[in-house]
């Protein structure tokens, strides 16, 4: 599978290469605008890791011309600029996620797989933390590799949690991912589905746990 | 030297002293032009008081002057009457006839030059205002001099003197006064365009640097300094652009080599290594934001009409800071109103205040304690901890930029305090500290709520 980078700075383009490598992905670099327009126009890549300050343009510029062609491609974007309204501007112009610099190629790795995992997109779906997996493509979790029986409800909040990975997941969130936008919630409804789901992952000898933050959301990690 | 606030005081008061010089030059004129004017009345009268004597002379049979005085003529220049005064003399300057007791000339200098003279003599305490006239009888030649005695001069021009001062002088006041109201008036009017410039210079801020004042009302002669102003504020809104550029341009020069040191020392080999390394260059990636929040809110102002939901920002920060906290075995906890809270404010500087707050409170608290969100409808954000609490002694200091209780203790920098304190200001919020029983700080932040 492969990745293109475009990033001004050589150092940087040719770690992300090296790390992307670690992790099985193929990368090519490019460093302008220029560049990366005529190859997007003939070359097909899984994602793109686009750093917003380019030499020769901004590359929200790039992102824009790239969703107006109705170029699907996951963008990660790389900036150096951390502001809430440069984020929202990023997300606006197209960008499917945003990564401040610096970061860590663990962080960057993970957050392109996000991408690459959603429907339609290239990579195997397969969500692992410690000893628990998640096949997104059958819904199946598995513990210790033994696939494991969940509700259709407490299967749907795993799968919410584990592709959130290492983020919170707010409760409206899990609300809206269970019960889309139809009908009333009872309050206590989606404390009662994590609560089973904890209970069900600490039984079944899981190695992760399932935080509340209170007022929040919920977050799943693994085990200390 | 006198020195007034007021372009209008000014000219009031320098309109008043003109107006009072005014009056006084034009009252000397005036009277200067009446007494002239009596003066010639006076002159022509005893001109036509010199004729008519010179028409009472004659010859007698032995070709002598005679002269025969009507009764009434007689009376005007006794000696009773005293006011009047005749004399003739010939063309030797012997005296002919005169009114006076010593049987003298009215005026002793020699009149025989022109063939009408007015003339003035001082005689004892009184002093003789007069005319002399040529007249010819016969062949002999003669002058005849007639005067007034301006002890007692006539009154009736006397009271016109007076008259004026009482009837005309006074009108020139309330005219010169009704003029000094019309040019209040008038330069009010003309200051105009420069009031209403000052109060688009009032709404001139760092928000909304692109204000310049109108030039096109602004009279000609204060136009140079309006354009000067205008050409002040484009340099300083020039000023503002370079520093918001360099802010931009030094997080991308200072990120980007970290993003590279970051990902070199995520390949390395010796994971042991790599933790101590990857600590390293967060904290100072963490120095490098905050140092960069600094300048940029040094720029940066309140839009007008700008309003931030209180309660979503709050929650946003929560969930951002959640992993961290629970990394190091904290916990986060948010409590308070799920509607939204609106105040004014930008929800991106909130959350930079809040999330300021939020990491401190989290270094500080105890492990295994929580740390607490709690908004309130009011527009208040309380993050409470459990750590140590402040000291009252350094409630002040917490605040300056790179103070720092434990200048050992790694990952401080001493500014998260200075930007939520930065950022309280931009927003008129206040901040308040207490300690928590047992132990524990709570900081709240109280911004201006808007009704929803």
């Amino acid at each position: 599978m492969r990745l293109l980078i475009v990033e001004d700075n050589e150092e940087l383009a040719e770690l992300l290469a090296k790390g992307l490598k670690t992790a099985g992905y193929e990368a090519d670099m490019l460093s302008t605008v220029e560049e990366a327009r005529a190859v997007l126009s003939t070359t097909f890549y899984a994602a793109m890791i686009l750093d917003l300050g380019l030499p020769d343009g901004d590359g929200l510029e790039l992102l824009r011309e790239i969703r107006q062609r109705d170029n699907p491609i996951p963008v990660l974007v790389l900036t150096a600029r951390g502001g809430l309204t440069d984020r929202v501007h990023g997300l606006r112009s197209g960008a499917d996620d945003y990564l401040v610099k610096p970061f860590a190629l663990e962080e960057l790795i993970a957050r392109l797989e996000a991408q690459l995992r959603r429907p339609g997109q290239l990579l195997g779906s397969n969500l692992r933390i410690a000893n628990l997996a998640f096949d997104t493509q059958n819904r199946q979790a598995s513990i210790d590799d033994q696939p494991q029986v969940l509700s259709a409800r407490e299967t749907a909040v795993l799968e919410l949690l584990m592709r959130s990975k290492g983020r919170v997941v707010s409760k409206k969130q899990v609300e809206d991912h269970i019960f889309g936008h139809s009908g009333e919630v009872a309050s206590n409804a989606i404390e009662v589905y994590v609560h089973r789901l904890r209970k069900q992952l600490s039984e079944r000898g899981a190695r992760v746990q399932v935080h509340t933050i209170r007022g929040v959301g919920y977050l799943i990690a693994e085990e200390k | 030297m006198l020195r007034f606030k007021s372009i209008i005081s000014r000219i009031v008061f320098l309109h008043i002293v003109a107006v009072a010089i005014t009056s006084i030059l034009m009252s000397l004129a005036l009277s200067w032009l009446l007494s002239f004017a009596t003066d010639n009345i006076h002159d022509k009268a005893m001109q036509e008081q010199a004729v008519s004597v010179g028409n009472r002379l004659g010859l007698d049979s032995d070709g002598r002057l005679q002269l025969d005085l009507p009764l009434d003529l007689l009376g005007l220049y006794s000696q009773a009457y005293g006011r009047y005064s005749y004399a003739v003399i010939d063309d030797k300057g012997t005296v002919l006839f005169s009114s006076l007791p010593d049987h003298t000339a009215l005026f002793p200098a020699d009149t025989r030059q022109a063939p009408v003279e007015f003339l003035h003599h001082r005689r004892g305490n009184a002093t003789v205002f007069g005319a002399s006239v040529k007249k010819t009888i016969g062949d002999q030649t003669v002058w005849i001099q007639t005067g007034e005695d301006l002890a007692n001069r006539d009154v009736l021009t006397d009271d016109i003197v007076a008259d004026f001062y009482r009837n005309v002088g006074w009108i020139t006041l309330p005219i010169l006064l009704v003029l000094l109201l019309a040019d209040i008036a008038i330069f009010r009017r003309a200051l105009r365009p420069l009031r209403e410039a000052s109060e688009i210079a009032e709404g001139i801020a760092p928000e909304r640097p692109g204000v310049r004042l109108p030039t096109e009302a602004i009279p000609r002669e204060v136009r140079p300094l309006v354009s000067a102003v205008n050409q002040g504020l484009d340099r300083l809104e020039e000023g503002f652009r370079i520093q918001r550029d360099f802010t931009a341009d030094a997080a991308h020069e200072l990120r980007t080599p970290l993003a590279v040191l970051r990902s070199r020392i995520d390949l390395l080999e010796d994971p042991k290594m790599g933790d101590a390394l990857r600590h390293d260059v967060d904290g100072m990636a963490h120095i490098i934001s905050q140092l960069l929040d600094i300048a940029e809110l040094d720029t940066l102002a309140l839009q007008p009409g700008e309003k931030a939901d209180l309660q979503a920002v709050a929650a946003g920060i929560a969930e951002f800071v959640a992993p961290l906290a629970l990394a190091q075995g904290k916990d986060i906890a948010l409590s308070g109103p799920t509607e939204p809270v609106w105040v004014r404010g930008n929800a991106e500087m909130l959350g930079r205040a809040i999330r300021n707050l939020a990491e401190n409170a989290i270094n500080h608290t105890a492990p295994g304690s929580t740390v607490e969100f709690v908004v309130e409808d009011n527009g208040t954000i309380n993050v409470l901890d459990r750590g140590p609490g402040i000291g009252e002694d350094e409630r002040k200091l917490i605040f300056r930029r790179f103070w720092r209780r434990d200048r050992r203790k790694q990952g401080s920098t001493g500014l998260g305090l200075s930007i939520v304190q930065r950022i309280a200001e931009l927003h008129s919020a206040s901040i308040t500290v207490e300690n928590r029983e047992p132990s524990g700080a709570c900081f709240s932040l109280k911004f201006v709520a808007l009704k929803s």
